[in-house]
């Protein structure tokens, strides 16, 4: 960030100021005209106000929600292809050739190692190659709503790779674990993450021994991953579920192709009966004691609901009502919780079409957005994730095992990051990350015309008319300026509009 | 103006708050000049711009809320020596007592109560009368889960998952500014709002004190704020008040020099984090601008493994922790004519009496609180103790709670923050009586 500007600039500043309030152009006394307007009859979601009505807009609202961030090329492939069918690819996304991305990742060699082979590099190498990977991929991918799907799942499973070897094991997790079934079987990740290092390392559980239980995989197993804290376990059933995965753990580093590797360990198992939510578990299970816990959670209503909840506030909005989550928890019950069904019934044209608030861009959501907007290049992102780390949304980096919040509430304080990042990406001052301005701009020689192309571009054509006016004025300021152009499209991504999806 | 801060909906305030800025862009440019003499005089770290002290009214302390994140392990940083039972329940993780002749060993308080060896540098504050242990303290919260409890204690809405304010938001919504001209009265050191403070006016997240400001081209920043400033009065509340608040927040900060800010007393911050946190706190408090509240979060608390209570993580925190607290309470008692505050320390829960196998400890209920301030009543420590022993425990496994949290902040938020509507901080709740204030 740059700090120079502060004592200058608050001279100036106070100037421009008083002279806007003392004499106000004609220009800035339309804006202000056109913006109260606007305020006046915009309602809770500032992006679009009549989604019933416009079957584009619709369409609109299901890449806006389903991609990370919209792009004339999604647009042009929904029109094409209609709601259904456009939804149905996201869905079947194996079918979507995204052989560019591939090998574009090819040289992230870390991505396909095993946790022996990890473990001989340097952790930063690692965890580096992990997150650009996963920016690269929500920015560029074609399976752009698989890649949403990732998100969902990395935050259902959180793991913090700053704790200990969870650096080298997420990379596993993410391989194993999330990205097999992001779009498939929760009740298969659930049991892949039951025995995936990085979650039990990160929970504890590899210390979790018949002598001593440790409870902590126990408890956020019901309460994070399954039932919610509001489902109807106690603290007894903590307790069981503890002994049920004793003796889950993994191979210590050091023991070669083991290091790393899951393994049940039945000399640190308990062995004697358990009852789990009233389920009573025969002594002398073994590793089945688990195996058992896991199917009775994945097979509870209190899970269905829990998933379904997470799952509509994520596409259709925080207020999503229940009746809605419940028909996606019967879909979840009816399919053995088959994600793909479930995400179909969460994007029903009806329940799209429906207000349930609006969402708000966390900020990798907004920071990928503005990149996948712009048409910019990314050949490096340490200075992005500095930026994202500065915005509190570095991926793979919250500390506890929730996940990053997905609210407004928790979201909508910090703001400057995102200013910043269009005033700084937009023109270039992001090492790694480049606009092609005179590729965005090409052939336009007038501000309308620019703006329409920041409109069509980034907006989806949706650009509030207030917000297109302001943005307009300040390019006139310099309109033949390369700078000032890039500036401008800096604004738009720090534009209100622009924090919505 | 001043009235309207009695509205209880924070995003109500958005038109206040741009006239508000806009004023305040006037009012700096006016006092322009009259300042250059002043910057000449006063150490360098003051504000430039004429918010001075004469604006602050009455005698109100500046709080600032530690949230020991992830439930510490109160038993090993306030110890129960005392207590037989702890040191059966805690063969491996314990802190050995002040007369053991380790060399690690509690520092005694009390005859009872120890602290952690690592909190030494806390006992000036603690001999001085200004810093008060509790122990036994905690919500009505039993979930043992870290997102309940937390949301529990810092709406203090037990019960009510969808309670959308904190208690110190409810109060800082609740009483007329301290400073009727404040541009900002709350900051959470973070990048989301801390629940505690959710529903105040004039308060953002600011996870960095001396880094907020606007990128790009120096020559065009004012432009572009002007913009954003446009941009957004045309929106809908939280981003139109967030907005406005950031972008008087910007020039508010860039008006105090974080960086070459110096310690009064002597005082050495860690360079922790936490230490980072306090000491820019410090100089916000000192610089007299109206901020009447911060939320600071402390983490790493979640020893379910490998504590370290001596030697390891455990240790280091605490340490740290204590080292930061005890830097604040140098630098800000340093000079009679600083600010007051009061300082909170709590925890969602504490940890279950018995050791894991792992070398760590699980989730568990009761837990102490540190309070930290000019007119706290320390030197003693606070505490109902249920004991350790057989048929004392909660559940038959964790420190009960005798003392409700909201006890300890009652009188605080009453007598030394002005705030006479209690029961809208803390709705249906009558609070103990306890010792907490000595003035």
């Amino acid at each position: 960030m740059l700090a120079s500007p502060h004592l200058s600039r608050s001279v100036s500043r106070r100037g421009l100021f008083g002279s806007l309030i003392g004499r106000p152009s004609a220009g800035y006394a339309a804006a202000a005209a056109a913006l109260a307007s606007l305020a006046s009859t915009s309602e809770a979601e500032p992006v679009t106000n009549s989604v019933e009505a416009d079957p584009n807009a619709l369409l609109n609202k299901l890449i806006r929600r389903t991609t990370f961030g919209i792009t004339q090329a999604d647009q042009a492939r929904a029109v094409q292809l209609g709601y259904a069918a456009y939804l149905e690819e996201q869905l079947n996304y194996l079918s979507i050739d995204d052989s560019a991305m591939d090998s574009r990742l090819a040289s992230y060699t870390t991505l396909n190692m095993t946790v022996q082979q990890l473990l001989a590099l340097a952790a930063n190498q690692v965890t580096n190659e992990l997150i650009e990977a996963l920016i690269l991929r929500a920015t560029f991918s074609k399976r752009q709503l698989f890649e949403r799907m990732v998100e969902f799942w990395t935050d259902h499973f959180s793991i913090d790779i700053n704790v200990q070897l969870c650096r080298y094991l997420k990379t596993v997790d993410e391989r194993t674990v999330i990205r097999p079934n992001a779009l498939g079987s929760f009740p298969a990740m659930l049991h892949a993450s039951a025995q995936s290092s990085a979650m039990l390392l990160y929970l504890d559980n590899n210390t979790n021994i018949a002598a001593s239980p440790n409870e902590n995989y126990a408890r956020e197993l019901m309460e994070l991953h399954t039932l919610s804290v509001t489902g109807p376990y106690t603290q007894n059933d903590v307790r069981e579920v503890a002994r049920c995965f004793t003796g889950w753990t993994f191979g210590a580093p050091g023991s070669g192709a083991n290091a790393g590797v899951f393994f049940f360990n039945s000399g640190t198992h308990d062995n004697g009966q358990k009852t789990v939510l009233g389920n009573t578990i025969p002594a002398g299970g073994g590793m089945q004691d688990g195996i058992t816990v896991l199917n009775i959670l994945a097979a509870h209503p209190a899970t269905a609901n829990f998933i379904a909840t997470k799952m509509c506030r994520k596409f259709l909005g925080e207020n999503v009502s229940q009746s809605v989550i419940n028909s996606v928890a019967a879909v979840y019950t009816s399919t053995n919780g088959d994600i793909k069904s479930m995400v179909r019934e969460v994007l029903k044209p009806n329940n799209l079409a429906t207000d349930y608030g609006p969402r708000h861009k966390r900020p990798f959501h907004h920071f990928v957005s503005a990149i996948r907007g712009t048409g910019s290049t990314v050949t490096a992102t340490s200075v992005m994730r500095t930026q994202l780390n500065a915005a509190g949304n570095l991926p793979y980096n919250w500390g506890p095992p929730d996940g990053y919040p997905d609210t407004l509430a928790y979201w909508n304080g910090l703001i400057l990051p995102r200013w910043n990042w269009g005033a700084s990406m937009a023109t270039n001052a992001i090492t790694g990350i480049s606009f092609p301005v005179e590729t965005f701009f090409a052939g336009m020689t007038t501000s309308a015309q620019m703006l329409d192309k920041i409109n069509a571009a980034m907006f989806g054509g949706e650009m509030p008319a207030a917000e297109r006016t302001r943005l307009q004025q300040y390019l006139n300021t310099n309109v033949g300026n390369a700078t000032t152009r890039r500036e401008t499209v800096g604004l738009a991504i720090g534009a209100p509009s622009f924090q919505w999806y | 103006m001043a009235g309207h801060q009695h509205n209880f909906d924070p995003h109500a305030c958005a038109e206040f708050n741009h006239l508000s800025r806009r004023q305040f862009m006037q009012t700096s440019a006016s006092a322009g000049i009259g300042l250059t003499a002043l910057a000449a005089s006063a150490p360098a770290w003051l504000p430039r711009v004429s918010l001075a002290s004469s604006h602050r009214s009455g005698m109100r302390d500046v709080m600032i809320s530690l949230y020991l994140r992830g439930g510490i392990d109160g038993m090993s940083a306030l110890v129960p020596y005392g207590d037989q039972y702890y040191y059966s329940a805690r063969p491996t993780i314990n802190v050995p007592s002040p007369t053991s002749g380790a060399a690690q060993r509690a520092i005694d308080l009390n005859g009872f109560f120890g602290i952690h060896p690592g909190m030494a540098n806390l006992m000036p504050a603690y001999n001085n009368g200004h810093l008060l242990f509790l122990h036994a303290t905690g919500s009505t919260d039993t979930s043992r889960s870290h997102f309940d409890a937390q949301r529990s204690m810092e709406t203090a809405r037990t019960g009510d998952p969808n309670a959308g304010t904190g208690w110190l938001g409810r109060h800082l919504a609740s009483i007329t500014p301290m400073d009727p001209n404040a541009l900002l009265r709350g900051v959470g050191i973070a990048t989301g709002l801390q629940k505690t403070l959710a529903g105040a006016p004039l308060t953002l997240p600011i996870p960095n004190l001396d880094n907020f400001g606007i990128t790009g081209s120096a020559g065009t920043v004012i432009a572009r704020s002007a913009v954003l400033d446009d941009l957004y009065e045309g929106t809908t509340d939280p981003l139109k008040t967030v907005a406005f608040n950031t972008l008087q927040t910007i020039d508010l900060l860039n008006t105090i020099n974080f960086s070459g800010y110096a310690p009064g007393g002597g005082a050495v911050y860690p360079t922790t984090s936490l230490g980072v946190a306090l000491k820019s706190s410090a100089a916000l408090v000192k610089a007299n601008v109206g901020v009447e509240a911060i939320a600071i979060d402390v983490t790493g608390w979640d020893t379910h493994n490998a504590q370290g209570v001596l030697t390891g993580t455990f240790n280091t925190i605490i340490s740290d922790l204590a080292n930061s607290m005890a830097a604040f309470y140098t630098d800000m008692l340093s000079n009679a004519n600083n600010p007051t505050f009061a300082m909170v320390a709590a925890s969602e829960f504490g940890r279950q009496l018995n050791e894991n196998g792992s070398a760590g400890t699980d989730h568990g209920y009761a837990n102490m609180m540190m309070v930290l301030g000019n007119c706290i009543n320390g030197g003693q420590v606070i505490a109902n103790w249920p004991g350790l022993g057989p048929g004392q425990l909660f559940q038959n496994r964790d420190l009960n709670v005798t003392i409700d949290y909201r006890s300890v902040l009652a009188p605080i938020i009453q007598n030394r923050l002005g705030n006479a509507n209690l029961s809208t901080v803390f709705p249906n709740f009558t609070p103990q009586a306890l010792n907490v204030l000595r003035c």
